[in-house]
């Protein structure tokens, strides 16, 4: 009991550490054998998924923190994390940069995960919930267990976004065993992280996911937006298959959790 | 973002009972169409590991309009004759006809809703009297005698509700859920359920408050009992061709059975067991069978088309996010107390 309990215990620590270390896992170990597939050949993503780590508190590098509300204790804190920018830093336009700073000091006002509003694209991905992937011989539907957010990737003909949405309008093909999927039409109120780091409603997403082996996605997105960055910039993270024999996607419709926030002061006195 | 106009529903629903249509260039294509039929020469499509395939984008649009109880006049008949069926496609075609007008006529009541027209129309006639099919009567069975009790939330449709809180309204209201059968029944629009299937998945995404049913394939046991949540605990099997999905874990007293998940809140003894049945290229038959017997003296089920319509297609319903709604109606409220106190004040002095 102790040596498994230990061996788990050290296996989970590696896996933490190389997925630290390396931003995604090494492609050199992988098997193909190893991957689920469609009867198509390609790889099959479907299953329930989440990321580890701290990046919905704030994408870049980051020490821990307190909670912005005392009462909260170290229930509400920030645990502290290494960043999934690659090269470390958002390179913002000086003007954005400012902004972001202004997000960051009212973020509790301002941060749509505070009102339940829906994450976009690429946060929903790697917020501190499960999210479910129902992949079809066609299209691809990600259910997201925040807020029941949710999008179908078309993996049809491109289709142009036909009005901009929170969660973007996506549209996936493959390069090689890789799931690309490109993400226009994002409304711009959509935030990375709860510190304030944000798009516009010109920001283009490209995502990256491939299979490292049967239970870890290397996923990464590429930001493009010549309105508030300077250049395109790339973040990246793993997604781990959740493998507690009953997990399943629940739901969390937080709408309420936030209405007292939202009108409470509109309640009949 | 879909505006939503609460206060305007119970028009249009009064408007819905004439039958409407749909996006204009769509009905041109319809109206030549004869009443969905399963076509002879089509065989249920597989996907490639061997599930039947019910893929695609469905809607119940086609029976908007049609009431959840039959009128007690019409007894047992479930169906209308072919001669009642034209007439109603006369009147969906001279609702298009109206649609397309964009003048308003100079009498016309003004109200805060929109106009008809942004509601979605059926199709074609719907060729049922009822979305209850048993019992025969067509009539939801009666409530026990303390499930009468029940308060029910606010719905859509009153110009003066009651708004103390949030808490007064509707979980359709505050988009929170309108339940699995509200997900699902025809209302004035948003009526879209895409379905992607995948090993072992089903899962069904549906546009109005943005639900996405993830139905396991794989014969797991539901949770327990304290995992509770308003679209319940989906678990699917297939029985031929169709797809049956039994639903458990409700929450308890909080969505109805009815359209957008009005009426009578049910309770956590709630036990939905749904069948999807593919009866053509472009058609489904879709039923529900309602059994809460803490609610409910018997259970019963509630059946109608799906189908798919070309260019039809979900949009974000991102309802919560843009609930002016509920701004409106809070603040209008207490505005008035406001100025209901202003004169009372003034009468004093």
């Amino acid at each position: 009991m102790f040596d498994r309990m230990r061996t788990g215990v050290l296996l989970s620590a590696a896996i933490i550490l190389c997925a630290a270390a390396v931003p995604g896992i090494s492609q050199n170990a992988r098997s193909t054998a190893q991957i689920p597939h469609m009867p198509d050949g390609k790889p099959n993503f479907t299953g329930l998924w989440e990321a580890f780590g701290s990046a919905n508190w704030d994408i870049r590098d980051h020490s821990s923190g307190p909670s912005p509300f005392f009462q909260l204790g170290a229930w509400g804190a920030m645990p502290a994390g290494e960043g999934i920018v690659e090269g470390g830093d958002i390179p913002y336009t000086p003007e954005a940069a400012a902004k972001q700073k202004e997000n960051y000091q009212n973020r509790m006002k301002l941060d749509p995960e505070v009102k339940c509003y829906m994450p976009g694209i690429p946060r929903a991905n790697y917020m501190q919930y499960p999210f479910q992937i129902t992949q079809s011989q066609k299209d691809i539907a990600f259910a997201y267990e925040y807020a029941t957010a949710n999008r179908v990737v078309n993996m049809g003909p491109f289709k142009k976004a036909a009005v901009d949405t929170w969660m973007g309008t996506s549209n996936g093909h493959w390069e090689g065993d890789t799931l690309v999927v490109d993400v226009t039409g994002l409304n711009g109120n959509s935030w990375f992280d709860r510190s304030g780091n944000f798009q516009s409603d010109s920001t283009h997403i490209v995502e990256r996911l491939n299979l490292a082996d049967a239970d870890h996605i290397n996923y990464e997105a590429t930001v493009e937006d010549k309105t508030i960055y300077t250049r395109p910039w790339k973040l990246s993270t793993v997604l781990y298959r959740r493998k507690e024999k009953n997990a399943q996607l629940n739901e969390f419709k937080c709408v309420e959790f936030a209405e007292e926030l939202i009108y409470g002061d509109l309640r009949k006195k | 973002m879909r505006l939503r106009f609460p206060a305007c529903f119970k028009a249009v629903a009064v408007a819905g009972a004439v039958l409407g249509l749909p996006a204009p260039s769509a009905f041109a294509q319809a109206a030549k169409v004869a009443p969905a039929v399963s076509a002879t020469s089509w065989s249920q499509p597989k996907t490639p590991w061997g599930d039947p395939d019910l893929q695609g984008t469905w809607t119940s649009d086609d029976c908007i309009g049609t009431p959840m109880n039959r009128p007690a006049n019409l007894g047992e008949k479930l169906y209308y004759t072919e001669e009642e069926l034209a007439q109603r496609q006369g009147q969906l075609e001279r609702q298009h006809q109206n649609d397309l007008t964009e003048t308003v006529a100079p009498d016309a009541r003004v109200g805060t809703g929109p106009p008809a027209h942004w509601g979605e129309r059926a199709r074609r006639p719907c060729r049922q009297t009822s979305l209850v099919v048993d019992p025969p009567n067509g009539r939801t069975p009666d409530l026990l005698p303390e499930a009468r009790l029940r308060p029910v939330p606010e719905g859509a449709g009153n110009n003066d509700p009651k708004a103390d809180s949030w808490e007064d309204f509707s979980y359709y209201i505050r988009c929170i859920s309108r339940g699995v059968t509200g997900s699902i029944l025809p209302v004035i629009y948003g009526n879209g359920q895409q379905i992607v299937q995948a090993p072992g998945y089903v899962t069904i995404l549906q546009e109005m408050v943005h639900e996405a049913r993830v139905i396991p394939m794989d014969g797991r046991p539901h949770p327990g009992p304290n995992v509770r949540s308003y679209m319940g605990d989906p678990r699917g099997h297939w029985e031929g061709n169709t797809l049956v999905v039994e639903t458990t874990n409700f929450l308890n007293g909080k969505t109805g059975i009815g359209l957008n998940g009005g009426g009578t809140p049910t309770t956590d003894a709630l036990r939905l067991v749904e069948r999807y049945t593919r009866t053509g290229p472009n058609e489904m038959h879709y039923e529900v069978t309602v059994d809460d017997p803490k609610t409910y003296v018997k259970p019963f089920k509630i059946a109608f088309p799906l189908t798919q319509e070309p260019g039809y297609q979900n949009f974000e319903y991102a309802c919560h996010e843009g609930n002016y709604a509920m701004f409106d109606s809070l603040s209008g409220a207490r505005a008035k107390e406001r100025e209901a106190a202003a004169k009372a004040a003034g009468k004093k002095n």
